[in-house]
């Protein structure tokens, strides 16, 4: 053979053996997968990668956890696409930081997360009883959220319908505050919301309402329920928006948008959320739970002229539901199990939960730690009567496990916006609304299963 | 090249190698090889190659590879059930109004922002080509967009086109008008050709380097044979400056074809909130992040990234295909053998 054959040939193998190597360094994570795939007996020495907020803990906390687990602690910055990917690889992280009202129908359903009933009942710390009823956002029976196994747990929760409201806009709008204790009704609300608009050159200089902070979808479902309905069918499979009650949720969005009293669908609030809107003093009702207390706590003369009132209400059905519920949860094929329920442990029971209790940015998820919610100032005195009377309207507005709450959302804001501004009615929105929903909803059937 | 072509008269001395002896004798019966100049140079081009050939094959191919396969199911990434559906995701392509929308408005956007973005960095360029004093200063002030990263950047126009709080309407108020919702439809489209646009600091460098290419002693007979500016500009420095401007046409339309600044001046850049970007902003690159991580439709997703990755194939062929004749090239690439320059040459 000659040289140049040799050479020739020798470019040839190594292209082929780089093809190879990349080729098995990509199914590596696979293989790392299946040969470390048990739920870890210990956590010692071990690695606990968590999934959350990049300033979840600071480096002090950080090494407190790992001194206390014995493990070493990986954060991994929250980010929904890489979790897919990594779920995806079945090398998930040990805990990921989740949306429970959004996010347990979808990854339980899929198999993908574990079940904490087991661990519930082994531990000294944590006790099912104990858990507050938001909790159960995280519970998924296999075909409705609410009940059965629980999945994940709350950090904290708040009943996101009630409102929070600047009693020095409604002074100078001369309009009397809202009781304490009754709901308003939607209609009351959204002539409020108006009332209390200031306008100049085609501008809101302050915003009379915000009515949809924590999202439209939750938003509607919540109303839907208040006049008696519910927007998904039994089985979760459909929606229906042409319902009565769902097309009188649907027409008083439409409505209010209509009105641009708000951040609405067609016009968002460049802040992206209410907190800085509301703090300066341009926005006179915030759609906004428990936890924006937290927000006005940190603000003395804010605090002065805020105050929380219970959930508007469509209908007769009063209904107080959480929309969020953000806490962890442990995928099923997390490496180090044993180390990530002491970590529930600690969060969940020990000093971080205290400290997020009497913080006053979120109701606490233990039953045992409510008497550490802030009532010294009149604000939190207030704030805390206000929630104790809507408590008992707290319920789970399940979502199905077919889709993601994202993927309706998207729909909405393609379907709304032309709507609102084309005038059409809600009957045709409803229309539109249900098939292309529902289509969603079949293609995520038919992958389930 | 051929083995006579490295052993030739250009090929470097025989080292003497360790398996021989001074006199050139073998020290032993199993003598090793001596290392010959090919050896050598198969072993640069091994060391010099292999990186960008596992980078290609694990972060190009490979994806590449798995986005087609995924493109030929149903596969959300996650469910168990995922099947085999032929051609289906790439026939909803085709059918799907949604997605011809965005393809258009895609297109749309490209056949705009391109040339404005070209034209505007030529006309900064010639301009701080000028000798004026303060040249470097406004260089740099004009080159800063381009540096500014596209997060910030889409930040402070979200910020300035904010129709209730925004300092486009704060100007728009002192002059007695009413607001607009810039960042609604129809008007975000043009919040984004202007952020684009804004950011041609990069064309414009490019071009400056291309325009102190040209050739002094050209322009200086060009003057002396009465040629005006204009005349110098079009006629002399347009053509030189052509394979300049053709490279850019070719960078910029396809990376404006994947565009993804859209979701940046959205208000919640995330799965959640993608939905949110107004129809008129909602350009393919859009679609695709939708399907994928807010539907969780990975196999159309990936029918979606396959046909855009062709369509830009054939954009980019169609372009070279027109350029011919269009683009002045002093020197053939292809024939003859580049002059070696030196750092200050003209």
């Amino acid at each position: 053979m000659s040289d140049s054959a040799r050479a020739s040939l020798d470019r040839r193998r190594f292209l082929a053996a780089s093809a190879g190597a990349a080729f098995t360094a990509a199914a590596l994570p696979g293989c790392a997968a299946s040969v470390d795939s048990g739920s870890g007996s210990g956590g010692s020495g071990k690695t606990l990668t968590v999934m959350t907020l990049v300033d979840e803990w600071d480096a002090k906390t950080k090494k407190n956890i790992e001194k206390m687990l014995d493990v070493t602690l990986r954060i991994v910055t929250y980010d929904v696409t890489k979790l897919n990917a990594m779920l995806a690889s079945k090398n998930p992280p040990d805990v990921v930081r989740g949306i429970g009202a959004m996010d347990a129908p979808y990854f339980a359903a899929r198999g993908l997360m574990t079940d904490l009933d087991p661990y519930f009942a082994k531990s000294d710390v944590l006790k099912a009883s104990d858990l507050a009823a938001a909790n159960d956002v995280w519970r998924y029976d296999g075909e409705k959220q609410g009940s059965g196994p629980r999945y994940g747990l709350a950090k904290d929760y708040s009943q996101d319908s009630m409102f929070w409201y600047r009693t020095d806009l409604f002074e100078e709008a001369g309009l009397e505050l809202p009781s304490e204790t009754e709901p308003l009704s939607m209609d009351e609300w959204l002539d409020l919301g108006e009332r209390l608009t200031k306008r100049r050159l085609g501008k809101v200089k302050v915003y009379g309402l915000s009515a949809t902070s924590l999202g439209l979808f939750s938003q509607l479902m919540s109303w839907t329920a208040s006049a008696g309905g519910s927007l998904f069918a039994d089985d979760m499979a459909t929606v229906d928006f042409s319902s009565p009650e769902a097309l009188k949720a649907l027409q008083w969005y439409i409505d209010y948008a209509k009105a641009d009293i708000g951040p609405s669908i067609v016009n968002p609030n460049p802040d992206g959320w209410d907190g800085p809107t509301y703090q300066a003093n341009r926005m006179a009702m915030s759609c906004n739970g428990y936890w924006f207390g937290g927000v006005i706590g940190g603000d003395a003369k804010l605090a002065e002229v805020s105050r929380f009132a219970p959930a508007p209400q469509l209908g007769s059905h009063r209904v107080s539901p959480c929309f969020s519920g953000t806490g962890f949860w442990m995928p099923k094929d997390a490496k180090n199990k044993e180390a990530a329920w002491r970590l529930f442990e600690w969060y969940f029971a020990g000093q971080p939960a205290k400290d997020r209790a009497g913080s006053g940015w979120g109701l606490p998820s233990l039953n045992s730690l409510r008497s550490m919610i802030p009532k010294e100032s009149a604000f939190q005195k207030q704030a805390y009567q206000v929630q104790e009377q809507d408590t008992p309207y707290f319920s789970v507005l399940p979502v199905s496990p077919y889709a993601q709450v994202d993927a309706l959302v998207g729909i909405l804001s393609k379907v709304l916006p032309d709507a609102i501004k084309s005038g059409t009615k809600a009957g045709k929105v409803a229309d539109t609304l249900n098939s292309r929903m529902n289509e969603q909803l079949a293609r995520g059937k038919e992958l389930l299963g | 090249m051929s083995t006579d072509q490295l052993t030739g008269p250009d090929a470097e001395p025989a080292a003497p190698s360790p398996a021989r002896s001074a006199g050139g004798r073998p020290r032993s019966g199993r003598a090793r090889r001596p290392r010959s100049l090919q050896a050598r140079r198969s072993g640069a081009f091994y060391v010099f190659v292999g990186p960008w050939i596992l980078g290609f094959l694990g972060l190009t191919a490979y994806p590449l590879g798995y986005a087609l396969w995924l493109s030929f199911t149903n596969s959300d990434g996650l469910s168990p059930n995922a099947r085999f559906v032929g051609l289906a995701n790439y026939r909803e392509v085709f059918t799907d109004p949604d997605t011809l929308a965005s393809l258009a408005r895609t297109g749309l956007f490209a056949a705009i922002t391109v040339p404005l973005t070209i034209v505007a960095g030529l006309i900064l360029a010639v301009l701080i080509n000028q000798p004026i004093r303060g040249r470097g200063v406004f260089r740099t002030l004009l080159y800063l967009p381009a540096v500014v990263p596209p997060v910030g950047a889409a930040l402070t126009f979200k910020l300035i086109f904010d129709r209730d709080s925004g300092s486009a309407n704060g100007v728009l108020d002192l002059l007695g008008i009413n607001g607009i919702a810039w960042l609604g439809d129809p008007y975000a489209r043009y919040v984004l050709i202007m952020l684009t646009v804004w950011g041609c600091g990069n064309v414009m460098i490019i071009s400056l380097a291309g325009l102190q290419d040209v050739p002094r002693e050209l322009l200086d007979a060009a003057r002396v044979d009465g040629a005006s500016q204009w005349q110098s500009f079009s006629r002399i420095i347009l053509p030189l400056l052509s394979p300049v401007l053709f490279f850019q046409l070719v960078t910029q339309l396809i990376m404006t074809l994947q565009t993804f600044v859209p979701l940046l001046i959205s208000l919640d850049p995330s799965p959640k909130g993608v939905g949110a970007i107004p129809e008129s902003n909602y350009l393919i690159m859009i679609d695709v992040f939708a399907q994928y991580f807010a539907n969780g439709r990975y196999g159309y997703a990936s029918a979606l990234l396959w046909v855009l990755f062709l369509f830009i194939m054939l954009i980019t062929l169609l372009v070279f295909r027109l350029s011919k004749g269009a683009v002045f090239y002093s020197v053939d690439p292809e024939q003859t053998k580049p002059k070696t320059r030196t750092i200050g040459d003209k």
